[in-house]
């Protein structure tokens, strides 16, 4: 629920951060667990550094990443190869107009020849179309490599998640879990297209407008250069401090998203005791703190961008006064002073661009870390070599002196437990809470191994068989009968994928399904919604046994629905149980009386062992644990 | 026309800054005669040091180079000062707006909240409201700025040399249309990737959430399938909107470049005929440069005024719907009692749809306990919510303690009623101010007595701050029964005459629903109770029965009387009631078990 609700607030987070047109200042939402463990900023900024260093030499873990993450673009290393080409002919086109203009200034204009005039121009627009044409593939060829590097990425990662074993996602939070698919991917996302491409672009036009400009005139370019440490510095120091200021101001709108999502939600309850005014107060508060960050990106934005423009004009002033007495002292032409005044802004450019990418860099790196993390973790429980297909199972279980704990040591969940279960019967498990009924239960399926002791189907021992030939012979109910997206008909198929329209209508019969199946506009092609939440909490149980049922188990596995459902619906879903249970292993996690009374044996667990065990009569005639529990509950009816 | 009378609404927000808009545009013209007059600055240098007209003049250099520098020191004036007025309005805007959306949602009763989605209202609070707050705080100076540069570039151009002028200038309509066109239409694009990427998540998160049964069905493959499809369909969205914008970008340099061509072309032979100066040529080539930014933030700021005034639509769509449920001028508080109820011949549609309640004529004295029993969708649900005025019943009257309780206060009636509702809601703060959540100003002793009563004291004790643990979203994940006992407490705090208890004790185990009943029978003392029940458990803390079916009241009685002649009750008792839940399932086990 809480994973849900986050996720929920990071996609309203992203939906709201928008570019502020102001600054055209946008990074993706980093996640706040990385900042605690942050070196201080100018550090980070030198740390970035010994992090490039050692890439080169090869020394560090993320060269090794690095390495990896190339590994992905590598199916596509023409597109790659493309793209640098391109980008090349981007960059070049892009520079070539400021020295064209010079060109026809002093070739043209000023030596009186219109011819030359001309073919300057010519080149002048071959250039500007030769930008557009060029920029177009880059942009296009970015897009498409890294877009598809993702995917595989995504893919890569679903796919290591899929062969982990349950304890695995025990231990981990689902959203946590998610984010690696997401979040984490979208950081890397723009490391891969943005800043590489603004990493390699912004550098070849700054030496290229280098190389031009002392190629045109060297004091005149020496000169011009003073402008440039001044803008390194109040850029990088702008970044740095707005990093900040920023993520301040992504938490307080995060902070507003989640108290707005919240109230909406619990609109009954604000309504119901009428405190309305204490919510619009403290969304006053919120507002309040989100007002005091925006005013702060506001005061950073009102210091640097008119200081760069003033920079760009004492730039300019400069070239004029010291390039002007060069032209009046005939040491330079006319048009080569005008092409500097051009190339000027188009070194501010790069420069303010490469500063920005010292916040990507550290996203992507902090992702990539994260990511690696989830891909070095083996997968915990794969088959033995050798392991064996048992073919058609006739579904004899035995637990044999079986022990398990979560933990690998005391306090154990389950103590040697010794039970036999001939194929077909059904098994009640009954007991307290933490009795260990579904920790039974979850062994039988095999998410977990037992520490001691062995379970054996039909005598083999559930760890010498394939994991998934087994699986598919074996059927689970969980309690809240948890579907899947999609329509009723792919989830009741989900059991068998060759079902065929006739066999799922079937199977929706015999379990009861068919009567409200068949009342829904959609029938058996309605969407049943994320989770099935379209559906109520009694069809959706219905659905799981029909879904149950279609995979023909021979062991089934069920864990009985406690909420409240409709007296009709109650009915329909006890006669499906039975119909679903009738000739097969079963192990019930059990809480209504008549399917515990209809059970061919009720176990009874109290922590962690097996106090009793045989028939309802049998059991509530030998007056042990069971009596007194029945006892309790029929005196609670009573009362 | 419609978008007009928007627009004007929306400036309307403006109109408490009125003054400071005002100076934050003449800051921003002010900045933007500087940014044309040091192009035209450069011009006269480049004049003065040109020696093919023959005259050179040494001495202008200098001043000329002061004076950029001077226009450049001037503009920054200018500019921090604008960013500084004009930052505060938006920021000033956007808290008025949140401000008032948010208070008019607050104000508007239940029954617009069933036909809304959440999303959608998030949508309207978020998004909209960031979209009105960039066209009001940035937008709309953006639009003067830039359109008066544009024009005052093109006065000076035209007073050099009209004809040239009007050839450099062609292209810019084309490069303001261009710009909208691409602002317009990257806009949803970049949205529906946001949603792909939603629904990725939500994949990602089913399959996760449902490991167990994948596995268990071995469907690992199937699960890969869904997977890819909804990364090829982000794939898809993506490689879309790049396309747009690797053909738009380019294409907002390239047609400026056009300008600057005709410039070279045109104007540099108007340099070798004399027309003009070598000086005015480098003014208009300056100025296509300097264009290039203006001509894109223009269509960039046209392109928001029309987001602006479509979300502005969706924004005032809400703000103009009136409040239905609310305390008439001047109506007195709820007069005192001791919580006697009537239903006069009550029946409530919602929405026009059919009838939830039909008839109801219904009375409960001060005190009394009433139990509420039906199948789903009877109508238990809508008949409590009609005593705190949730909603408003199509027909007929309710009174508390012998006023129509739309004649006085809403919150003078609300006080005096508390709910524990069947999915306990709870708030992500600390449990004592949950249990507070009715009455802040209760002390530490008022809630631990509610607590105790609620058989709760003992769990709360046992978190790890107590009453101070956090608990929902960012801290601790109370049980279902847990919530439930938190929500009691709650309710009991309020020390209400009229207590409504839904289904309230569903999710708890038999002995501990055993000591809730305790408590629940001392705190119903002297109150008058509404209990919606499933369970003869809670059945049996009531005094009279109320039997609801399709709307209407078919029975009322005691157990007894009912089983007798009431055969709905009759069937609900024998199977709906009974055998339900054998054992206990909670806390822990319940959530180990509900991720089985």
């Amino acid at each position: 629920m809480s994973d849900r609700a986050r996720r929920r607030r990071d996609q309203d987070r992203d939906s709201v951060t928008e570019l502020d047109p102001e600054t055209q200042h946008s990074d993706v939402a980093e996640e706040t667990e990385d900042q605690a463990n942050q070196p201080g900023r100018f550090a980070g900024t030198l740390l970035m550094f010994r992090d490039v260093w050692r890439l080169i030499r090869g020394e560090d873990q993320r060269a090794r990443k690095v390495k990896w993450m190339l590994g992905l673009v590598g199916p596509y290393r023409r597109q790659v190869v493309a793209m640098f080409v391109v980008l090349i002919l981007a960059t070049a086109a892009a520079l070539a107009p400021p020295y064209l203009a010079g060109l026809a200034i002093d070739e043209g204009i000023n030596k009186q020849d219109p011819q030359m005039l001309t073919a300057v121009v010519i080149a002048f627009l071959i250039s500007a179309g030769l930008y557009w044409a060029a920029t177009y593939a880059q942009t296009y060829l970015v897009g498409w490599v890294g877009q598809r590097a993702l995917q595989d990425l995504r893919q890569r990662i679903y796919t290591h998640l899929q062969s982990m074993s349950i304890g695995f996602f025990t231990r981990r939070k689902p959203g946590v879990l998610i984010s690696r698919m997401t979040n984490d991917v979208q950081a890397l996302d723009s490391l891969v297209t943005d800043g590489v491409v603004t990493l390699f672009s912004s550098t070849l036009t700054l030496a290229g407008v280098v190389a031009i400009l002392l190629l045109l005139d060297v004091p005149l370019a020496l000169v011009t250069f003073l402008t440039f440490p001044l803008l390194a510095v109040a850029s990088v120091g702008f970044r740095i401090a707005s990093a900040g200021a920023y993520r301040a101001t992504r938490e307080k709108i995060a902070n507003i998203t989640a108290y707005l999502q919240e109230t909406l939600s619990g609109v009954r309850v604000v309504r119901s005791f009428a405190q309305e005014g204490r919510h619009i107060e403290r969304m006053t508060e919120l507002n309040e703190e989100n007002r005091e960050a925006n005013m702060r990106t506001v005061y950073l934005n009102a210091a640097y961008f008119p200081a760069v423009e003033l920079l760009s004009a004492i730039g300019t002033a400069v070239i004029l006064l010291y390039g002007g007495y060069q032209v009046l002292d005939g040491n330079i032409q006319i048009g080569v002073m005008i092409a500097f005044v051009g190339y000027l802004n188009q070194f501010f450019d790069p420069i303010q661009q490469i500063s920005q990418l010292y916040t990507t860099y550290q996203q992507g790196m902090a992702a990539l870390d994260k990511i690696f993390d989830l891909l070095d973790t083996a997968p915990d429980m794969i088959d033995k070599p050798g392991a064996l297909d048992p073919g058609e199972i006739r579904g004899d279980l035995r637990l044999e002196d079986v022990s398990f704990s979560y933990s690998g040591s005391e306090p154990w969940a389950l103590k040697q437990i010794d039970l036999t279960v001939p194929a077909g019967q059904t098994v009640a498990l009954v007991g307290e809470t933490g009795a260990g009924k579904s920790t039974l239960a979850k062994l039988v399926a095999r998410f977990y191994d037992p520490q001691r002791g062995r379970l054996l189907v039909d005598g083999h021992d559930l760890r010498d068989l394939e994991a998934r030939a087994l699986r598919r012979q074996l059927g689970i109910v969980p309690q809240e009968g948890f579907l899947f997206s999609g329509s009723i008909r792919e989830n009741i198929a989900f059991g068998r994928p060759s079902a065929d329209p006739e066999e799922i209508r079937a199977a929706a019969r015999v379990v009861g399904a068919d009567t409200f199946i068949d009342r829904l506009p959609g029938g058996l092609d309605t969407e049943v919604g994320e989770r099935g939440t379209q559906l109520s909490a009694g069809q959706r149980q219905l659905v799981a046994f029909a879904r149950a049922l279609m995979a023909e188990p021979r062991i089934l596995i069920l864990d009985e629905a406690t909420s409240n459902v409709d007296v009709r619906t109650e009915r329909t879903i006890e006669r499906g149980l039975e119909r679903l249970l009738a000739g097969r292993t079963a192990i019930v996690i059990a809480h209504r009386l008549s399917t515990i009374r209809r059970a061919g044996r009720i176990v009874v667990l109290e922590h962690g062992e097996i106090v009793e065990s045989g028939t309802h009569d049998e059991l509530i005639e030998a007056g042990g644990r069971y009596a007194d529990l029945y006892g309790d509950w029929a005196s609670q009816q009573a009362a | 026309m419609a978008w007009v009378t928007t627009f004007w609404r929306l400036l309307g927000f403006l109109r408490p800054y009125r003054r400071t808009v005002i100076y934050s545009l003449v800051f921003a013209w002010g900045a933007m005669v500087m940014t044309v007059a040091i192009p035209w600055l450069v011009g006269q240098t480049v004049d003065a040091i040109d020696p093919q007209d023959g005259v050179t003049d040494r001495d202008a250099v200098l001043p000329l180079v002061l004076a950029i520098t001077g226009a450049g020191i001037l503009r920054l004036g200018l500019t921090v000062v604008r960013r500084l007025i004009a930052g505060r309005v938006s920021v000033a805007v956007e808290f008025d707006l949140r401000e008032r959306i948010y208070q008019h949602l607050q104000a508007l009763e239940l029954g617009f909240f069933d036909t809304q989605q959440t999303g959608q209202l998030m949508s309207r609070a978020t998004v909209d409201l960031q979209g009105i707050r960039f066209f009001l705080g940035y937008g709309l100076i953006f639009l003067t700025q830039n359109a008066l540069t544009l024009t005052l570039a093109a006065v000076v151009m035209f007073a050099i040399q009209p004809l040239l002028a009007a050839l450099a200038l062609l292209p810019v309509p084309f490069v303001v249309a261009s710009a909208m066109r691409f602002n317009r239409l990257s806009r949803p694009a970049l949205q529906e990737v946001q949603q792909r990427i939603a629904e990725l998540t939500a994949e990602a998160e089913e399959s996760i959430s449902g490991i167990r049964i994948v596995k268990a069905f071995a469907r690992e493959e199937h699960m890969l399938e869904r997977f890819r499809l909804a990364v090829s369909r982000v794939f898809d969205q993506n490689v879309f909107s790049t396309r747009l914008r690797a053909f738009y970008s380019p294409l907002l340099g390239f047609l400026p470049s056009l300008g600057l061509a005709v410039v070279l072309l045109v104007g540099g032979n108007q340099v070798i005929n004399g027309r003009i100066t070598l000086g005015d040529f480098t003014v208009f080539y300056t100025y296509m440069l300097m264009l290039i930014g203006p001509m894109r933030m223009l269509g960039m700021a046209l392109g928001m005024a029309q987001r602006a005034v479509a979300s502005g639509n969706r924004m005032f769509e809400i703000l103009d719907r009136e409040p239905r449920v609310a305390s008439p001028e001047g109506a007195p508080e709820l007069p005192p009692g001791a919580g006697s109820i009537r239903f006069r011949d009550v029946s409530l549609r919602y929405d026009g749809g059919a009838p939830s309640l039909e008839e109801i004529d219904l009375e409960v004295p001060a005190g009394r306990t009433v139990a509420l029993v039906g199948p789903t969708g009877s109508g238990k649900t809508s008949l409590v919510a009609l005593i705190a005025r949730l909603y408003d019943p199509s027909e007929g009257q309710v009174m508390v303690d012998g006023a129509d309780i739309r004649s006085v206060r809403v919150d003078s009636l609300r006080h005096q009623i508390a709910f524990v509702a069947d999915e306990s809601f709870l708030f992500s703060t600390t449990v004592a101010e949950n249990i507070a959540y009715a009455k802040p100003e209760a002390t530490p002793e008022e809630i631990e007595l509610a607590a105790r009563r609620a058989q709760a004291h003992d769990f709360i004790s046992a978190l790890p701050d107590g009453y101070e643990t956090l608990i929902g979203e960012r801290g601790l994940t109370l049980s279902g029964g847990q919530r439930q006992r938190v929500a009691i407490a709650r309710a009991l705090v309020a020390d209400p005459r009229i207590l409504i208890l839904d289904d309230a004790t569903s999710s708890v185990d038999a002995t501990t629903e055993a000591e809730i009943k305790r408590g629940l029978r001392a705190a119903m003392a002297g109150r008058t109770t509404f209990v919606v029940a499933h369970r003869l458990s809670t059945i049996s803390l009531a005094d009279e029965i109320v039997v609801l079916d399709q709307g209407r009241i078919v029975d009322t009685g005691s157990h007894s009387e009912l089983l007798e002649r009431c055969p709905l009750y009759s069937e609900i008792a024998e199977h709906g009631l009974a055998d339900k839940v054998f054992l206990q399932h909670d806390l822990e086990e319940r959530e180990e078990v509900a991720r089985l």
